[in-house]
């Protein structure tokens, strides 16, 4: 086991679920989600958004329009699509279960203690 | 002091320094090949691209008077090396990590696997842990199935091929400084191959060259030992070992050649760039697949979907029955799937170069055959195109494949098909061309040959020289040149023909009647006439000239001779062991021209066998114990005595036979020889008694003497002799 491939495999699991959020607060150039996701201290590389923000347009969650620049070439703004949005929620859903989940395991004491007593009371 | 050059990057003119630019290309490099797989690699590129260039625009407005390395490296460490990328595809989380490694390296964003040589467990290059990996079986099996194949010698070429081709996983690997495989053009005695395949391993570039040349020099003095293994060798000693030719032009094909200063630093494992080591360990093993695919042919449609089609069904029924059993079974229909396309591959493949040895052995021999230069060329295209083409194009084809080597190869494809359609043209127009040139048969009458006896009992039939060589089956295509016979100009054809018939009188005769083919028939019956065939009788044999010469300016048209020998009733007739062949015309295969000679038509077909001892009886021809001349029954009768036990049953049994004939015979003889002196000696008595009748009555006195009276005994010694026969 390699901590470096487990953090990576967690990371991986809520990287799209971050990166739509960024993009249902409003319109978002590729930078500003990097900076954004910077802020939050989840440091993420442009070669690994560029990649998954292709491969949600193509899943028709994204949408994106040109904007001219005056420092380079044009950019491509994405925003979410109605499917994007739907598909954000589920998304949401699942990520309360889960957070609540690994937050009830992951309290080991408690958890611990409950276990043994509901074995203990019900044999 | 750098040199700045000013490039076009996303439509902004940006002055860069030539070794950032260095940089900057083997980065954007090494992202197409991360994202080789990758649905919208095009896009994404695309999005990086502008977004560094947006990157370089800000350094030049802060004042920046050109893009250096740090820059270039810092934008790179901003956006990110491919191998820091997070993995954006569904594979499944793997239990173990070392196996995580592996499971990356072999699967692309698309699901498609890519095959790697296995570094991190290997036993010589990786190649069997690669495919382990691959195909999702235990390295041992591949193992396994490789030592087997390397016993018959296939495994290892295809071994030393694939380690060549496929690339390492430590391509994919930070830090993994290790050499490329380029063609040297610096110095290179044809194309480079042999001295770059020594830079990559470090060793003398003629090391690889002997090795090449060896094949060939061996081929040369096996020819040069055995002195010919078809009786062609003369004229093959000049040609070449196509094995090692082969070879060298697909690893021309497949290995880039060294242009640029950094990959002739690459192909001899220097480091690219001295101030930015990173940068140029991702361009490892990328020439191969770049390269071929510049020649590169894409799949053939049918055979690439042949082989998903069978992968999604193994890959279907696998989830259907998970179980253990269930992927046994998968593993082993995945197994068979492509063993049996690599069988095809292989036979295929096969089959040509088997076709392309045959040509170059015939090949010497189309001198005899061809007339003109478009013939030759026909000749020429033919072997070249239609046969060594598609060999190249396979083998190639067939190390893209397991490289997965994707890309438009639409000019390696265009190439090869043009190719094969023009050795297609060639082979039909070769057809085509010496098929009008045998179209018509000559029509000349039979001649009678002269016989010094023809009232001999029994006739041989045999060659004019011994044979001891061995010669082939009736096919006119077989050629019999026998060196040094008369000159290198001449090739014998076995195209004698013999057929036996019945005499009309009591003497032997024999005619002879050359045909040939030709352009037209004045052609056709010229060439018959030129046939040079001796038939001479010597007592009892008759000799027969061993073949019919061939020179290189009349040509070979099926020249053919065939013998009639009319065999007298009563008399006997044997042809030996390699003259000629039988004439049946039974079959109906026969050329129809023959069919105007009313003799062939009224005559029986007689069949008869080589060897043997005829007899012509008045309703045919007889083997000597009486059955009638038949091919194949002779055959089976010669078999049988040919067998040992029933032989010595038979001698015995045909001895005692023969001698209870000649017993018989003699016994009658005596007989005979009896009954004639009795009756000689009856009638002398008689004479003599009416001689003494005659004397006594004339009044002469007889007394009858001892002679008279010993008569008797004179009888009997012969008779008595009998019993003594036994």
């Amino acid at each position: 086991m390699n901590i470096d491939n487990t953090a990576s495999q967690m990371r991986k699991g809520v990287l799209e679920f971050c990166i739509l959020s960024v993009i249902k607060q409003g319109e978002a150039y590729p930078s500003d989600i990097i900076d954004k996701m910077k802020a939050a201290n989840f440091n993420l590389l442009e070669g690994t958004l560029y990649p998954l923000l292709t491969r949600l347009k193509n899943a028709e969650f994204l949408t994106y329009r040109w904007v001219e620049s005056n420092s380079g070439p044009p950019r491509k703004y994405f925003s979410l699509t109605e499917k994007g949005a739907d598909f954000y929620k589920e998304l949401e859903a699942t990520w309360n279960e889960l957070s609540n989940a690994v937050k009830a395991v992951t309290d080991i004491d408690a958890s611990n203690n409950l276990n043994n007593n509901n074995n203990f009371n019900n044999p | 002091m750098k040199q700045v050059i000013n490039i076009n990057f996303q439509g902004r003119v940006v002055p860069i320094e030539t070794t950032a630019f260095e940089i900057l290309k083997n980065y954007t490099d090494s992202l197409s090949r991360h994202f080789a797989n990758e649905e919208g690699k095009e896009e994404i590129i695309n999005d990086i691209e502008s977004r560094i260039g947006e990157l370089f625009q800000e350094r030049l407005t802060k004042g920046a008077t050109c893009i250096t390395d740090d820059d270039v490296n810092a934008i790179i460490n901003s956006i990110g090396r491919p191998e820091d990328f997070e993995p954006m595809d569904d594979a499944q989380p793997t239990a173990a990590a070392s196996s995580s490694y592996q499971q990356q390296a072999n699967t692309t964003a698309t699901g498609h696997k890519r095959l790697y040589r296995n570094e991190n467990d290997k036993v010589l290059g990786g190649v069997c842990s690669g495919l382990a990996n691959y195909f999702n079986i235990d390295v041992v099996i591949a193992r396994i199935i490789f030592v087997v194949l390397l016993f018959s010698g296939v495994g290892f070429l295809t071994y030393i091929i694939m380690w060549i081709a496929v690339p390492s996983t430590a391509s994919a690997e930070i830090g993994g400084t290790r050499k490329k495989l380029f063609r040297d053009p610096d110095e290179k005695m044809i194309a480079g191959v042999c001295s770059g395949i020594g830079n990559y391993f470090g060793i003398n570039p003629w090391i690889p060259r002997v090795l090449f040349l060896l094949p060939f020099l061996s081929f040369l003095s096996r020819w040069g030992h055995w002195g010919g293994f078809w009786d062609f060798g003369d004229v093959i000693r000049f040609t070449f070992s196509p094995t090692s030719l082969i070879v060298y032009i697909i690893l021309w094909i497949v290995i880039p050649e060294a242009l640029t200063t950094s990959e002739k630093l690459e192909m001899k494992g220097e480091k690219v760039d001295m101030h930015s080591i990173k940068n140029s360990v991702m361009e490892e093993m990328k020439g191969v697949g770049k390269k071929a695919t510049n020649f590169g042919k894409e799949a053939s449609g049918i055979i690439n979907e042949k082989a998903k089609m069978v992968a999604g069904d193994v890959q279907n029924f696998n989830r259907r029955s998970r179980g253990g059993i269930g992927n046994v079974i998968a593993m082993i229909a995945k197994i068979f799937a492509y063993f049996i396309i690599g069988c095809v591959c292989f036979g295929l493949v096969m089959g040509l170069f088997g076709l392309g040895i045959f040509s170059i052995g015939v090949f010497p021999l189309k001198d005899y055959i061809l007339k003109g230069a478009w013939q030759n060329f026909y000749a020429w295209g033919t072997l070249v195109l239609f046969i060594a083409v598609p060999i190249i194009g396979i083998i190639t084809w067939l190390i893209r494949k397991i490289a997965k080597m994707r890309s438009n190869s639409k000019i390696l494809r265009l190439t090869f098909g043009s190719l094969w359609t023009l050795g297609w043209v060639c082979i039909i127009m070769l057809i085509a061309t010496v098929t009008r040139d045998f179209r018509t048969s000559s029509r000349l009458d039979e001649q009678p040959v002269a016989l010094t006896n023809p009232q001999v009992n029994k006739l041989v039939v045999t060659s004019s020289l011994p044979f001891t060589k061995k010669y082939y089956g009736r096919s006119w295509i077989r050629f019999e040149p026998f060196e040094n016979l008369i000159d290198d100009d001449t090739a014998y054809v076995r195209n004698v023909y013999v057929q036996i018939a019945k005499s009309p009188n009591d003497s032997f005769q024999v005619t002879m009647k050359k045909t040939s083919r030709g352009y037209d028939k004045k052609d056709a019956n010229s060439l018959a006439s030129l046939i040079n065939f001796n038939v001479t009788q010597k007592d009892s044999i008759l000799l027969l000239d061993k073949g019919i010469a061939i020179n290189k300016t009349d040509k070979f048209r099926n020249q053919m001779v065939i013998i009639t020998v009319l065999v007298p009733v009563g008399k006997q007739i044997r042809i030996n062991k390699g003259i000629g062949w039988p004439v049946h015309f039974g079959g109906g295969n026969w050329d129809r021209d023959w069919d105007d000679n009313d003799y062939y038509d009224s005559e029986e077909d007689i069949r008869w066998q080589s060897d043997v001892d005829y007899v012509m009886k008045a309703d045919g021809l007889y083997t000597m114990d009486g059955r009638k001349a038949d091919g194949w029954n002779d055959k089976a009768a010669k078999k049988q005595r040919n067998n040992s036990r029933t032989y010595r049953y038979n001698a015995i049994e045909d001895s005692l036979q023969r001698r209870q004939d000649s017993i018989d015979n003699r016994k009658q003889q005596k007989l005979d020889s009896i009954d004639r002196r009795l009756q000689q000696q009856k009638d002398s008595i008689e004479r003599h008694l009416e001689n003494e009748k005659n004397k006594i009555e004339n009044g002469n006195t007889f007394v009858p003497n001892a002679e008279t009276l010993d008569l008797t005994a004179n009888i009997m010694p012969g008779v008595m002799i009998l019993p003594n026969t036994n």
